[in-house]
């Protein structure tokens, strides 16, 4: 035996199968990648157009909103110093 | 030693090409007697043989985690670095399914951003079966293309850490990729799966040219 003979127990069936239920999960699935891939992208977008936002506002508009959002400049460096 | 990686080899991320499989699977794999009985002195020909006769994938298993073949041969192509050209034929063959995988898996460790999606990407469109080993020895149906979306998508893969890729839209954006291209579109098969997601656009665009 060669050690890691033990691969051919009962290996389940790959072939023999119908080829229009393999083909209705696939296009399941590729449906679902494409939608993940979507909604990524969409998120990338906003996150660049929120970037895009701030780097046209003043200095002061930046420091009003960062005030209204409990933004600190600089951020907590917290308790270990 | 048998296990040094071959002199002609090239560095790969920056690093011997073994190192991509940590050391402790590594040395589980060095250990293990299919590798010192079959992969010993493989050539990159000898190799397909030993690529053909693979039955599943998977990363490790049982409670010694112990490497599965298609591990063994994984480090083996880091070892030897066979021509890209042999890699490519790997993944292009339609005959045997683990090949493929190996060859995609590799691909996947070794090549640049831009090669990965190159070919792996083409590979979502294959449907069919295969085994894969999971982590209690068992094993399970999955398929082609939600393992080749694995090594796409995850970061870890048959107990592999695969090297960091960027996301498509940050490739696409210096026009260093095309756009994806699915093999639905491909097929022309979105008309008949409309509702469910991304089908929608295409129903609208079709009902403009219809009036």
């Amino acid at each position: 035996a060669d050690g890691a003979g033990s691969d051919n127990e009962d290996l389940p069936a790959t072939d023999d199968e119908d080829e229009d239920a393999l083909l209705s999960a696939w296009k399941l699935r590729e449906l679902q990648r494409i939608k993940r891939d979507q909604e990524q992208r969409d998120e990338f977008a906003k996150e660049a157009k929120e970037i895009e936002r701030r780097r046209n506002m003043t200095d002061a508009e930046i420091a009003e909103e960062n005030k209204r959002l409990g933004l600190k400049k600089g951020g907590d460096r917290g308790q270990m110093r | 030693m048998a296990n040094k990686t071959d002199v002609g080899a090239g560095h790969v991320h920056g690093t011997d090409p073994q190192h991509l499989i940590e050391k402790i699977l590594a040395s589980k794999i060095y250990d293990h007697s299919y590798w010192k009985e079959h992969c010993f002195g493989l050539t990159a020909e000898s190799l397909v043989d030993k690529a053909v006769d693979l039955v599943c994938v998977g990363g490790t298993y049982g409670g010694q985690r112990k490497p599965t073949k298609f591990m063994c041969l994984l480090l083996k192509m880091l070892q030897i670095q066979p021509d890209k050209d042999i890699v490519v034929e790997f993944i292009l063959n339609d005959d045997y399914k683990y090949v493929r995988i190996l060859g995609a898996t590799y691909m996947r460790l070794v090549g640049s951003p831009t090669e990965i999606y190159q070919y792996l990407e083409p590979l979502l469109k294959d449907f069919r079966k295969v085994r894969i080993r999971d982590p209690m020895g068992a094993y399970k149906i999955t398929h082609m293309d939600e393992v080749i979306d694995g090594l796409l998508t995850q970061d870890y893969y048959f107990d592999i850490a695969l090297p960091r890729l960027p996301k498509r839209v940050h490739l696409e954006a210096p026009k260093r990729l095309p756009p994806r291209v699915s093999g639905l579109e491909a097929l022309k098969l979105l008309d008949e799966t409309t509702g469910a997601g991304e089908g929608e656009q295409e129903q609208e665009n079709e009902e403009d040219t219809s009036d």
